[in-house]
């Protein structure tokens, strides 16, 4: 539980608590509020004075643009930093404990690092790669180490060795039909999922934590609406109502996410209201209560901490639905082709399957790999943040 | 609340469930420019006549200069009475449309569910039963994959191997073979193996997980001491508590799956099914067709959490019907 107490009850300083009010700020919340700031400064800037195609940082001569799916996932990420990883290195005593927990898990550990793999490369793989373009004459170069029929290409990169076109570095997992770089668009697909898997994760957090605790709190028949309407959310079938609004509006990226995010959060509302309903009746809750505090401060500062680490571990599991229904989408060819995720690799190279293998297994063997990461991942931290849910998943 | 009067308000909430989606799904099309309208104003336009002369008779046409709630009654009237409209990519009632697509899409859903509530509990009770020897490994290490590889990529992966290079299966679908027929075995080998393996994995997982509370259970004790087989203790003792919490998330995770998947492995393998016919129906902006296609799948996930919540309630009689 990420609690923020210090370590022996003798070294808390009681006026130092006693004069905090509900608007105390902690020190992540300022660290979050001095992130936030130039982002929103940067997002004004770029929405009055940059025009509709003008590139952000056209002003210091760089190319990069930023649309608004970029700024909400730097808000995101700072949103990660200050109230997840810093956190954790606040409380190294309860982090040496979750590490240990955690690192029994083998599987997990791996899964970690190919997550780090894929956050560093989608955050900072665009940087340093250029953009995969269309090349139409070197179309199809194999990969490295393997080679194919001269027949198959327009001009090999590589060298010809008994009418085989080899591999080079400088296509490292081969080119698609068009001449687009594998490696680069499996690059530039990191990012796409990162930002789905960050974006999603905290609509349907912030949705679900505070439609859950309401609820909780609200009870009677107010709770017993919202508990309905979580039920509507829950039979609702995304995926073709994504269908019938990309049918009807035709969406990019964004409403992607919006609709998934905005039909995804019933489990987590659900869940949130069981947990603080049963945290609610502890006894440190009752304590809070009669020392005076508010509905507002005991849910803020006792019941989404409590609950918080517990949800965690489904919004992990969340992630790899999300990712899965944006490959699917673009795989059919009905998301956004402008968009370079994994799903678009894998349907620009279905069609020559048979003799180019490697522009569908590249990408689909990525989001294989990561999707089971998510899973693993979630396993583990299901034991290491639930001591009690330990007998029924070992 | 006795049993009966929950069954009652349940399914009157189911109801409630499917008019709701039916009504956003109407709003959502109320919302929108109409593809037919479009058309008929480039028409008009193209042939020298005044476009928005055109609209306006192509809107009466189709009754949509009516207000609002006039069209919604009728809507929802013609959505219940299933008088679903014309297809007019299939020139043919979209209903017998549906039917059509239904056929293939049973073809290879009810073997596929049938392997998937079969098999999965039985694997699951046995790698609890064999818990962390190789056998168990290989069990859980099968679930992971086949929950985490993307259906439609190992489709396609399956289809290179099995159809292109070994050539052991037909690559595409062929609509005139009978049903039972070793051809169809053939041809539906691939899709089946690729859902089951995609939805045996969770649940697997949760037989395997609720079976091992079970098995060092005092009555599974008791049984060991009578002397009971193996195999009659585990199949009365322990498969029958455990099928009560997997039957509430089975039916959940397969519709999830259905609706999700079956689309995909549709196109993959060229099964004109109902995942296809929505596909279609989007591409070519057949609004009758996109809209029935969008109500049979939601009926189908009403019913399934349906089914689901009442088959809960008569396989656990500890079930407290006040706190639903």
């Amino acid at each position: 539980m990420a609690s923020k107490k210090p370590e022996q009850f003798d070294r808390v300083d009681w006026s130092e608590l006693s004069e905090s009010s509900r608007f105390d700020l902690s020190i992540n919340s300022i660290g979050m509020l001095a992130a936030t700031l130039p982002l929103a400064l940067l997002w004004l800037y770029d929405y009055q004075f940059v025009g509709e195609r003008g590139a952000t940082f056209q002003a210091i001569g760089l190319g990069r643009n930023l649309d608004p799916l970029d700024y909400f996932f730097v808000f995101t990420l700072f949103l990660f930093f200050f109230y997840l990883v810093l956190p954790l290195y606040q409380n190294p005593r309860m982090t040496r404990y979750y590490w240990a927990e955690f690192r029994r898990n083998r599987p997990a550990v791996v899964s970690l690092g190919w997550l780090g793999v894929v956050f560093v490369g989608g955050l900072l793989g665009p940087l340093v790669i250029s953009a995969p373009e269309q090349s139409i004459l070197t179309g199809h170069q194999p990969p490295m180490f393997l080679s194919i029929n001269e027949a198959n290409v327009a001009t090999c990169v590589g060298d010809v060795v008994n009418g085989q076109c080899q591999g080079t570095w400088q296509h490292p997992l081969g080119t698609t039909r068009g001449g687009k770089d594998v490696f680069a668009g499996v690059v530039y697909g990191m990012t796409i999922s990162m930002q789905i898997a960050f974006i999603t994760t905290t609509i349907v957090a912030a949705i679900g934590i505070t439609f859950g605790t309401v609820s909780a709190y609200a009870g009677g028949w107010v709770d017993e609406i919202m508990m309905r309407f979580v039920d509507v959310i829950l039979s609702f079938p995304t995926f073709l109502m994504f269908l019938l609004i990309l049918y009807i509006y035709g969406a990019g990226l964004g409403m992607f996410i919006l609709v998934f995010s905005a039909f995804a959060w019933g489990g987590t509302a659900r869940y949130v209201r069981s947990k603080s309903l049963s945290v609610s009746e502890e006894e440190f809750i009752k304590a809070t209560r009669i020392s005076g505090a508010s509905t507002y401060r005991v849910v803020r500062k006792h019941v989404v901490p409590n609950v918080a680490s517990s949800i965690i571990t489904q919004l992990t599991l969340l992630i790899p639905g999300f990712l899965l229904a944006e490959a699917q989408l673009a795989f059919l060819g009905i998301g956004d082709s402008a968009v370079p995720s994994w799903g678009q690799l894998l349907s620009a190279g279905r069609s020559d399957l048979a003799f180019a293998p490697w522009i569908v297994l590249s990408p689909g063997i990525v989001l294989f790999l990561t999707i089971l990461a998510f899973n693993f991942i979630g396993d583990a931290l299901l034991d290491a943040l639930n001591p009690e849910a330990e007998a029924e998943s070992a | 609340m006795g049993f009966g009067k929950y069954v009652g308000a349940r399914v009157l909430w189911a109801v409630v469930v499917s008019l709701i989606i039916t009504t956003i799904t109407f709003l959502l099309l109320a919302a929108a420019p109409n593809p037919a309208i479009r058309e008929a104003a480039t028409q008009a336009a193209l042939q020298g006549g005044d476009p928005s002369a055109a609209v306006e008779r192509e809107r009466e046409l189709r009754g949509l200069n009516q207000p609002l709630y006039v069209r919604y009654a009728d809507f929802i009237r013609s959505v219940y009475t299933l008088d679903w409209g014309w297809s007019e990519s299939r020139s043919q009632p979209v209903t017998e449309a549906l039917l059509q697509a239904l056929y293939y899409t049973a073809q290879y859903s009810i073997p596929w569910t049938v392997l998937t509530i079969t098999v999965g509990p039985l694997v699951g009770v046995y790698s609890a039963a064999n818990m962390y020897s190789w056998r168990d490994h290989v069990a859980t290490g099968f679930a992971f994959f086949g929950y985490a590889i993307p259906n439609f990529f190992f489709g396609i992966i399956l289809l290179l191997i099995f159809g292109v290079w070994f050539e052991v299966v037909p690559i595409s679908y062929d609509t005139s073979v009978p049903v039972f027929s070793v051809q169809n075995v053939r041809q539906l080998i691939l899709p089946v193996f690729v859902l089951v393996t995609g939805s045996i994995g969770a649940t697997m997982r949760v037989s395997r997980n609720e079976s091992a509370e079970f098995q060092n259970s005092e009555f599974m004790k008791t049984a060991k001491a009578k002397g009971v087989s193996p195999l009659r203790s585990y199949a009365y003792h322990v498969m029958r508590p455990t099928l009560v919490p997997l039957s509430t998330t089975l039916v959940g995770q397969l519709l999830a799956l259905f609706i999700g998947s079956s689309l995909l492995v549709e196109v993959v393998f060229g099964i004109p099914g109902l995942g296809r016919l929505t596909f279609n129906a989007l591409l070519s902006q057949d609004t009758n067709l996109v809209l029935g296609s969008t109500l049979v799948f939601t009926f189908i996930a009403v019913v399934g959490n349906l089914l689901e919540d009442l088959v809960f309630t008569v396989l656990d009689p500890r079930i407290n019907y006040d706190d639903r």
